[in-house]
């Protein structure tokens, strides 16, 4: 019963903070706070860019086809100050993506982390 | 029995945390390190304090660790960019079911209009949140802010000039400010902002008939705070104030950031949109 209360009042809460805008020039509200993916595949494009840097993932489904994902980070004046370079993410390198996913079910997300071949991760501000 | 206490632990201490982080939303400005660094030196020429130099907001982005190993801002965390939640109370008819609206929609995840996703600049109040950090430059009869979000810049006006009359003035997103110092203390009156503004990103409404003073001070060396007092009788039933506070520093300087540049969240209804 304790245990209930306590999921549910942690929902309460998780809720509260979802509903909160990132730090970001707009709502944040299309995520699902709630819920972390994680992407395998290949970048296809880094766009290190305001008013937000954008991923293009390739990720290979287990039926075996390729599927583009869409990732949303913050600004290069956020990312540069904690490690970020304009040269972090090149197209054909395979990383791994941490995000949280679109609402809809389409094939986007906001960036949490990634984590380089070399192992290194670097945050991508969500949150 | 084992697990099922451990997960009731794990709820509890999650709960507590939230309810005393959102309990202490803005108490204190937790120092970045031992040392805070201050401008030098400490007064200008003219006597008054020397506040030129890059400010980010305490509890800020630019305020946490941000490398790897970033965590997102923790369930109920203060967010120095809001005004207080009491502000919401003394909203007017029909300007509370207009905003309480907009918190329904988003609690609901729906993406609503945003001027700020169509790269607008926030304006006054809202400026000050500084999402990034804030430039300040004092000269000769002027102080200059400029925020790195957006690039925004706000001049205040301290040779002794008034504000032009209503009648004359056309309404900007920066308003017109003047300000004198009282002691140690910088006091800014800013009228002629735009109607079409919000206070900040839950679209918290504001007026053309809004009034703000604002009252700088440094609590202590390298923190400045603005107490910011916002009179607008035709959207709130009393004036309230909100305090932003920033934190000294030198290691930083304010980075360029030109919204239009690559902005993929415009949509034609305003609402940000994602592709």
């Amino acid at each position: 019963m304790v245990s209930k209360f306590g999921i549910v009042a942690l929902a309460a809460c998780l809720a509260a903070a979802a509903a909160s805008p990132a730090w970001s020039h707009h709502s944040f509200a299309m995520f699902d706070k709630a819920k972390q993916v994680t992407l395998e595949g290949t970048v296809k494009d880094f766009q290190y860019s305001n008013p937000h840097s954008w991923i293009q993932l390739v990720v290979m489904t287990p039926a075996g086809a390729e599927e583009e994902w869409t990732i949303e980070a913050l600004s290069p004046n956020v990312l540069s100050r904690s490690g970020w370079k304009r040269t972090s993410l090149v197209p054909g390198q395979k990383v791994t993506l941490l995000i949280y996913p679109m609402r809809d079910g389409s094939h986007g997300g906001n960036l949490i982390s990634v984590t380089l071949p070399d192992g290194s991760t670097l945050g991508g501000g969500a949150g | 029995m084992a697990r099922l206490k451990t997960n009731a632990l794990g709820c509890a201490a999650a709960l507590a945390f939230c309810v005393v982080a959102a309990a202490s939303a803005g108490a204190q400005y937790p120092a970045k390190s031992e040392k805070q660094a201050a401008p030098t030196p400490a007064r200008l020429p003219d006597g008054n304090p020397n506040w030129t130099g890059f400010w980010t907001p305490v509890g800020g982005i630019l305020d946490r660790d941000f490398g790897p190993g970033f965590k997102p801002r923790a369930p109920g965390a203060p967010n120095p960019a809001r005004a207080p939640a009491a502000s919401r109370e003394l909203l007017k008819s029909p300007y509370k079911e207009k905003y309480e609206q907009i918190q329904k929609d988003t609690a609901d995840g729906k993406v609503t209009y945003d001027d700020a996703a169509l790269c607008l600049p926030p304006g006054m109040p809202r400026m000050m949140g500084a999402t990034y950090g804030l430039e300040i430059l004092q000269t000769p009869g002027q102080v200059t802010m400029t925020s790195e979000y957006q690039a925004e810049s706000r001049r205040i006006w301290l040779d002794g000039r008034k504000h032009p009359r209503d009648e004359d003035a056309l309404p900007t997103y920066a308003g017109h400010s003047i300000g004198h110092w009282e002691g140690d203390v910088l006091v800014v009156d800013t009228v002629q902002t735009r109607g079409d503004l919000v206070i900040d990103a839950t679209r918290l409404p504001q007026s053309l008939s809004m009034h703000l003073t604002e009252r700088f001070s440094a609590p202590q060396p390298g923190i400045l705070q603005d107490d910011i007092t916002v009179d607008d009788p035709i959207v709130y039933e009393k004036p309230w104030t909100m305090t932003k506070r920033y934190r000294y520093r030198p290691d930083l300087n304010l980075e360029e950031y030109v919204c239009e540049d690559n902005n993929r969240n415009v949509s034609p209804t305003g609402a940000p949109s994602f592709k």
